[in-house]
């Protein structure tokens, strides 16, 4: 057998810009593939790992408006939906959300947009003029880790994400205690759909605590967020203005097993959006599985098409090695033995393009591996340090399909090549 | 009993629409162990048709071959191309892109033999046939007459006990294949191996201790 694999490795030598272009079509293929069990499963588990911590099966995002999207609908937009009227998220449907059998718990989620924020000693404001409100304290799931002095929010507290530390070029530690002043500006007046009227005002808070949040970068409790859009909207109560813009968002917790229910009575019967984190994590998994369904397609294509390419040119060997497929076998060579001889070159090819897209992958994850984990980090996934991970044992696998696939390929051709008659074999011209 | 019996020997054509070429139409002979035969005739007197048939190549004759008495139907075919004949042809049929060491070899690619020897055969075939300073080289920096020594070596290399010689010298010059006909005369000598030439030139075949002649398919 060594015998013969070094005489086909031979045979596949001698054609070697033939073997490298046949050798792309499994290349591409690999390369698709590699891309799948280096980086999707990661993707997914990093994507599933991130969003069940943060949400809770049990939990539900309520809100008066179809907001809630994330990077686009999250379900199919429907008639029903459509005729579905915006409603305000009022104090009265808060106490109605609250006394639905199996309720909790309903915290609201309010957004100040519009206010430039400094931090003491910096005069450049932070990119985002949003600060975000709730009540749930510093050790809830909602953020990923907490850092800091209070867990609670009191008035004029707020916590900072890890983007803001970042952005300042501080450390976790020492932004504890500083200021932070938030200044209304005129430009904001366009991003804050909630105020009557835009007067520069300035707030000061002080930094109790820093989180880990996927999306917003500061948050105060919810009686001053209240108080600021009140004072910046012109209105003359809190409940004024929960009466006329509403609550954000609300966030309902539910016991197990109930959540179904409610999710459908607050849909159905209040005529809310509401959103569950199954909802959410069903997206994540769809959007993956069509990610690796896209992937998938295409590698099996290209390595259908690198097959017909192997098919292809292993006659055209055959062709080429007519007269030498008549002389071996002359000399002694046997049916078996000329299949093999042929085999051994497809599968040879097969490898080679396996090995190259291999190879070629791993380049490419190694370039672009901390532009990915840049960019995650950038939408809050800070605990990815390394998005592709490159598997010996995976890598054998794709290294093996490769040469399978060439074997395949390779098997009406060396049947072709193994039934050739020896004596018009030696007449081919 | 003769060393080879060929007995009635008959191969047909079919060649489509019900016609049918008779290439050998009977053919009888005996040769003697050891002995260096000449097959003479014309073109499509039959010679390759009888030299593919007793170099194991076509086994879709009619009639008898029996080397010792046994029938060569009785044999593997493989084995038989690689033990009992070697065939040298007139083209050389070299592996362009192996040395002359790997071409004489290349029939060991399809056995399990190995070691010291087939090293020390491929020794003195190559001294036999005057290539020592040539095995490495590829069979395009060969002259005719080398090539063609690189093929009978190859066909000597697992000691058949016959050697099939297709117009050996067909594309070689008259010296040239003088010379060759000298290494078959040699290895006939020295290897007491049977020889069967085939070639459509008498002048040649005076070179042998027997002629057969074929004529239309038939041993005249």
């Amino acid at each position: 057998m060594v015998k013969m694999f070094k005489y086909a490795l031979n045979l596949v030598l001698r054609r070697k810009l033939r073997t490298v272009l046949t050798s792309l079509g499994i290349m591409i293929a690999v390369m698709l593939m590699s891309f799948i069990l280096f980086g999707m499963t990661d993707l997914k588990s990093a994507l599933l790992s991130e969003l069940t911590t943060r949400f809770k099966p049990q939990e539900l995002y309520v809100s008066g408006q179809d907001s809630m999207s994330f990077g686009g609908m999250v379900n199919a937009p429907t008639k029903e939906g459509k005729v579905k009227e915006e409603r305000i998220l009022t104090n009265e449907l808060r106490e109605e959300i609250e006394g639905i059998d199996g309720v909790i718990s309903v915290e609201p989620l309010l957004f100040v947009n519009g206010l430039e924020l400094f931090l003491e000693g910096d005069d450049i404001p932070y990119p985002s003029k949003v600060v975000a409100a709730s009540d749930l304290p510093g050790t809830h799931h909602m953020y990923k880790e907490f850092y800091g002095k209070k867990e609670i929010l009191e008035s004029n507290d707020i916590f900072v994400s890890k983007f803001v530390v970042s952005f300042f070029e501080t450390t976790d530690e020492d932004i504890l205690g500083k200021k932070i002043l938030a200044k209304s500006s005129s430009s904001g007046m366009f991003l804050s759909s909630s105020s009557k009227s835009m007067i520069d005002k300035e707030y000061e808070f002080t930094v109790v605590g820093v989180v880990d949040t996927a999306n917003d970068a500061f948050w105060i409790n919810n009686d001053t967020a209240l108080d600021i859009l009140v004072d910046l909207g012109g209105y003359s109560s809190p409940e004024e203005y929960i009466s006329n813009i509403g609550y954000f968002q609300l966030y309902v917790d539910t016991k197990d097993g109930k959540t179904k229910e409610i999710e459908r009575y607050i849909d159905e019967d209040l005529g809310l959006f509401v959103i569950s984190s199954e909802t959410i994590l069903g997206f994540v998994d769809t959007l993956t599985a069509g990610l690796t369904l896209s992937l998938i397609l295409f590698g099996s294509i290209s390595a259908l098409v690198a097959s017909i390419g192997i098919i292809n040119t292993m006659i055209m060997s055959i062709y080429e090695q007519t007269k030498e497929i008549g002389i071996i076998k002359a000399i002694g060579a046997s049916n078996l033995q000329v299949l093999i001889i042929f085999l051994i070159q497809s599968a040879l090819i097969g490898l080679f393009g396996g090995i190259l897209g291999l190879s070629i992958t791993f380049l490419i994850m190694k370039v672009l591996d901390p532009f990915v984990v840049e960019t995650l980090a950038q939408q809050g996934f800070l605990d990815i340090s390394q998005f592709f991970h490159f598997q010996l044992g995976n890598a054998l696998i794709i290294a093996l399909s490769s040469i399978l696939v060439g074997i395949l390929a390779g098997i009406y051709p060396s049947m072709k090549a193994a039934k050739l008659d020896p004596v018009k074999a030696l007449r081919y011209e | 009993m003769a060393y080879i019996e060929v007995r009635n020997l008959k191969r047909v054509y079919e060649m489509g629409k019900g016609l049918q070429v008779g290439a050998l139409q009977g053919v009888n002979f005996n040769i003697e162990e050891g002995n260096f035969i000449s097959v003479v005739g014309t073109s499509g007197s039959g010679k390759s048709t009888l030299l593919n048939i007793l170099g194991g190549l076509d086994w879709g004759y009619t009639g008898d071959i029996l080397i010792e008495g046994k029938d060569i139907k009785e044999y593997d075919p493989n084995y038989y191309r690689r033990y009992i004949v070697g065939t040298v042809f007139q083209q050389f049929y070299l592996i362009p892109s192996l040395s002359v060491e790997e071409n004489i070899l290349l029939p060991i690619k399809f056995q399990k033999r190995k070691g010291k020897e087939i090293s020390e055969r491929l020794d003195y075939l190559i001294d036999m046939v005057g290539l020592n300073d040539r095995r490495k080289h590829l069979p395009k920096e060969l002259s005719g007459g080398q090539a063609q020594r690189v093929a009978i070596a190859r066909a000597m290399i697992d000691s058949p006990r016959i050697i099939l010689a297709d117009e050996p010298t067909g594309n070689l010059d008259s010296k040239t294949g003088m010379a060759i006909l000298k290494l078959l005369e040699e290895l006939n000598r020295v290897e007491k191996v049977t020889i069967l030439l085939v070639t459509h030139d008498k002048e040649i075949a005076k070179f042998t201790e027997e002629v057969i002649t074929l004529v239309d398919g038939k041993n005249v």
